[in-house]
Parts: C-alpha cells; sequence; structure tokens
C-alpha cells in the first residue's frame, strides 16, 4: 500500500513539475498566434522527454550514478567540460526564467512589481535548497502545480469549436498572416520546452538521493510514462485554451496576466487564483530543479561529494555552486531584461544545447559496462536515434531561425 | 583493462560509498620485472587542469595550486592497495577522512558555507 502511494504520488509530482515557465509562455504564445497548428510538436516532445528520461532513469537506477556523472568518463575531461560548460549557462538562465515567472505570479496576486519580489523569491529559494526536506518541497509544489488543470476545467467551459480546433491540428503550417519562419521557430522553441535538458539531469540525481536500485525500475518508468504525458496535457491545455480565445481575435500574448485570461474568462475569479496558483508552484519547483541542477552537474563533473541528503558543510563546493547560479539567476533578471523574453532565449539556448545532453544519454544507456543486460532495446534504440536526428536538426536551424524571423516576430 | 576506458575520470567512491573524487589521472610504477603497473590514482583540480591543457586547463590547476596553500603536498594521491573494487565507481577499502581533504572544499566550508547558519543540519 505505501508503495502505491509512492508510486501514485511519484506520478503527481510528475505530472505537476513538467510545466515549468517554458512550457506555460510557449504553450500560450504558439497557441495564440497558430491555433493548435503546433499541436503535433507538443506530443513529439513528450515522447522524446519519456524516451530519454526512461534511459536516464534505468542507467541510475542499474548503474547507481547518476547521468551527468557517466557523461565525463565517456567524452573525455574536454568534451565533457564543454558539455558541461553549456548544459550550466543553459540551467542558470532557465533559474532566471523561472524566477522571473515566480515574480510575476506574485506581481499578478499583489500588484507588487516582479522586480521586488524577485529577491525575496531568491532567498527562500536558497533557504529551502539549504534547509528544507526536498521530498517535502518537491511534493508539495509538484501537487500545487496540479492547480493547472483550471485550464483544462477552462477550456471544456469556453465552448470551443471542435471542428476548427480539429481543422488546426490536421493541418500543420502557418495560418494566415504567419510565413512558415515563425512556425518553425516557435516549434523549436515549443519542442525545446519540453524536453528541457535539466529535467533528466535532475530526475537521475534525484533517482541517486532517493538510492533507487534495479528494483525501483518499474517505478521509474511508472513516474514518466504516465507523470510527463498527463503533465503534456496541462502543457497542451494552456495551448488549447490561448487557442481558443486569442487566436480568433489574431491577438498575441506576451504577458503572463494574458495567459491566465481565459481561466478568468471561463472561471472568474477563481479560475484567477487557480491559475496563479498553478503558475506560482510550477515555477517555483522547477526554479529549485533547475538550481539543484547547476550543482549536481557542477559536482558531479568534478567528483565532488552532492546532495541534498548530506550537511551543507559535508557538501560546500555543491552548495557554493548552487548559491552562486541562484545570484546569477537574480542578477540577470536585475537587468530588467523581461522574464518572458528571457524564457523565449532561454528555450533557443536549450534547444541549441539539446543534443549536448541527450547525446551522451543514449551512447551510456547502451553500454552494458554499467547496465550489464539492462541496456537499450531494440525499440529503445530506434527512438533514441530518430529523436537524436531531430534533436540535432532543432539545435542546427535554432539561431539562424531566430535571427532571420527577428525571434518569431516574423 | 583499458586505463583510458575503465579507469581514467571514473568517480571514486570511499568504503561508506561517499565521493572522494574523479580519477584525473594514475601513476604508473615498474614492479621488480619492470613491468609497468598502476601505483596510485590522482584526483584533484591540478591533475585534471593538467590533462585538460591549454590556457584553461592552466587556470584550473593554477587556483587549485593557489588554494592549497604553502603546506602543499601535491595531488591527493590514493595507492592502487587502497582500490578495492572496480565498478560503475571505484570504491575505496579506506574512509575519506584517512584521505587529505580536497584544497577547494575546505575553504569554502571555512570561508563560505561553514559560516552560515544551519551548516551542520541534515534536512
Amino acid at each position: 500500500m505505501k508503495r502505491f502511494f509512492s508510486v501514485a504520488l511519484g506520478i503527481l509530482t510528475a505530472i505537476g513539475g513538467f510545466v515549468d515557465i517554458g512550457d506555460i509562455v510557449a504553450n500560450a504564445e504558439t497557441g495564440a498566434r497558430f491555433g493548435i497548428a503546433h499541436a503535433w510538436v507538443l506530443l513529439v516532445g513528450v515522447v522524446g522527454i519519456c524516451v530519454y528520461a526512461e534511459m536516464s532513469g534505468r542507467v541510475t537506477a542499474v548503474s547507481g550514478r547518476p547521468v551527468f556523472d557517466l557523461v565525463r568518463e565517456r567524452l573525455g575531461p574536454r568534451m565533457a567540460l564543454a558539455n558541461l560548460a553549456g548544459s550550466v549557462l543553459v540551467t542558470v538562465l532557465t533559474l532566471g526564467a523561472e524566477l522571473g515567472g515566480v515574480g510575476l505570479a506574485l506581481q499578478l496576486a499583489t500588484s507588487v512589481g516582479y522586480l521586488l519580489w524577485v529577491p525575496v523569491v531568491a532567498v527562500v529559494l536558497w533557504a529551502a535548497l539549504w534547509r528544507a526536506k526536498f521530498s517535502v518541497l518537491e511534493n508539495v509544489f509538484g501537487l500545487t502545480g496540479l492547480a493547472l488543470i483550471v485550464f483544462v476545467v477552462a477550456f471544456l467551459h469556453l465552448g470551443p469549436d471542435p471542428g476548427q480546433l480539429w481543422q488546426q491540428a490536421a493541418h500543420p503550417g502557418p495560418p494566415q498572416g504567419e510565413d512558415w519562419g515563425t512556425y518553425w521557430f516557435f516549434a523549436i522553441a515549443l519542442f525545446a520546452s519540453a524536453l528541457t535538458p535539466y529535467e533528466v539531469f535532475f530526475f537521475s540525481s534525484g533517482a541517486v538521493e532517493e538510492r533507487w536500485t534495479a528494483r525501483d525500475l518499474i517505478t521509474s518508468r511508472i513516474n514518466v510514462f504516465v507523470g510527463f504525458p498527463l503533465g503534456g496535457l496541462l502543457a497542451f491545455a494552456l495551448m488549447l485554451t490561448s487557442a481558443t480565445v486569442f487566436h480568433p481575435l489574431a491577438m498575441s500574448v506576451d504577458s503572463l496576466s494574458q495567459v491566465a485570461m481565459p481561466a478568468v474568462l471561463a472561471l472568474g475569479e477563481l479560475g484567477l487564483a487557480a491559475a496563479l496558483l498553478g503558475f506560482f508552484a510550477a515555477t517555483f519547483g522547477a526554479a529549485m530543479e533547475t538550481g539543484l541542477s547547476a550543482g549536481y552537474t557542477v559536482a558531479q563533473y568534478f567528483g565532488w561529494s552532492w546532495g541534498k541528503l548530506r550537511r551543507p558543510r559535508e557538501a560546500a563546493r555543491f552548495h557554493t555552486v548552487v548559491l552562486g547560479s541562484i545570484v546569477a539567476g537574480v542578477a540577470i533578471l536585475m537587468t530588467t531584461i523581461d522574464p518572458i523574453q528571457l524564457t523565449e532565449y532561454t528555450l533557443i539556448f536549450s534547444a541549441v544545447a539539446l543534443p549536448l545532453t541527450y547525446l551522451p544519454i543514449l551512447v551510456v544507456a547502451n553500454d552494458r559496462g554499467y547496465l550489464g543486460n539492462r541496456v537499450n532495446g531494440r525499440t529503445a534504440n530506434a527512438l533514441g536515434i530518430i529523436y537524436l536526428i531531430v534533436i540535432v536538426a532543432a539545435a542546427v536551424a535554432a539561431v539562424p531561425l531566430m535571427a532571420t524571423t527577428r525571434m518569431g516576430a516574423g | 583493462m583499458l586505463l583510458g576506458f575503465d579507469l581514467l575520470d571514473r568517480q571514486i567512491v570511499d568504503r561508506d560509498g561517499q565521493p572522494v573524487g574523479k580519477v584525473d589521472d594514475v601513476e604508473l610504477g615498474y614492479d621488480a620485472d619492470g613491468v609497468p603497473r598502476i601505483s596510485a590514482l590522482l584526483t584533484g583540480q591540478r591533475v585534471l587542469g593538467r590533462r585538460i591543457g591549454g590556457g584553461l586547463g592552466r587556470w584550473i590547476a593554477g587556483v587549485a595550486h593557489r588554494l592549497a596553500g604553502p603546506g602543499d603536498r601535491g595531488p591527493v594521491r590514493i595507492g592502487i592497495e587502497q582500490v578495492g573494487r572496480i565498478g560503475s565507481a571505484i570504491d575505496l577499502t579506506v574512509s575519506r577522512g584517512d584521505l587529505p581533504e580536497p584544497p577547494l572544499e575546505t575553504w569554502l566550508r571555512e570561508h563560505l558555507i561553514g559560516r552560515i547558519p544551519g551548516a551542520g543540519h541534515e534536512s
């Protein structure tokens, strides 16, 4: 029974934890501008994160080592250092974007400017990572993130036109007034939002902290194959509501308050409250995960002791990196860059860095030295290779598309 | 055993499973018959910096050297006799406390992390 609850909790946390500021922004923006003509991209992204999260969960459960730990052994110290630099840069940028998202959610709830909230949020975040029991935090924020279900309810309330939505989904491509360049630009942002690199680092490091063994493989798979797709459903609800409300009016979404608007239209103040709670929990939860992930990757490259379960003084280098990345995240926001814009840039940089994360996972998941007979089967390898091709294509196209479409402005 | 594939860059953990560092380099010696043998594992940013090479490598090694201070005894050396099993990590037969502590960890604990309230509490 206890096991059942832990699995159920894992699933619920994965659902709430899947959505972060990147998913919120990318889904709402594409929904408004393109209807749900990008629905297939979200589906492709969710399957991709499932394929690779399953691999990294398996590697960790069987070998007892987190994925990034093994990356250096297989890439060598130089390549792995370049990989580390890219991953940490993207993770810290993401942390900045998540902090900005928390600030914006609080601004909407209190009318106090987000820049005033950011330092407060950063201190609370740091204190949480310093002292609080992580499993409790993860569960609290994962469960609270489920408040985003309000967008599913709102979608049903809004009385959408299924025929028209089906028309958009079944005919992928730019609607009138948009071109293929912006269509693909947003496709890449959406894809990157589903496959955010910190998710796999966090997933496998968390598994080490919870001392998973080969017996936990089934738990890992259930979390991944049930939790992430349901999380993807919440992201899809954001796209659907945005497509229902904003697309017919040819409006674009460029603030968090607009993302919440469909929930307000459908359910009034209660809808607003649930949406803000969901945004807050999803972004704060993701800020915790990115802060820890920066520490995990650096410590695992150098072989330092790391983790939430150790006393901070026994993992001084790890905690210094975590502290440093929170400070860096705050510093990025203090340049007064718009957090939504920061999120857009972060997604594009993530897309560029994706091969750095996913190629080594595929290599390690085929290594009998670590995994014995638990190496990738044919299906996992076929999917892994197909996705790697897609990931590389997205990485190569990201910057040229960013330049030619001027960040999707067309 | 392939040196580059099975030993270099692998995580070293002590007998309690606590991380010690990575195998940043190995020390080779010769036995009585003149056959080269691995005599020790070396770990620490100084050795790593040498392997990375170039300006960046020199910088990493330089910082590590400065942090080690005047009583610098060189990189952490783990004699091959202290190595137990080699699996997905390298298990030592000794405890982490018996080995010299990496200077960066000591410095950060004394100057930053250890000074923050709650540093000694498990969460």
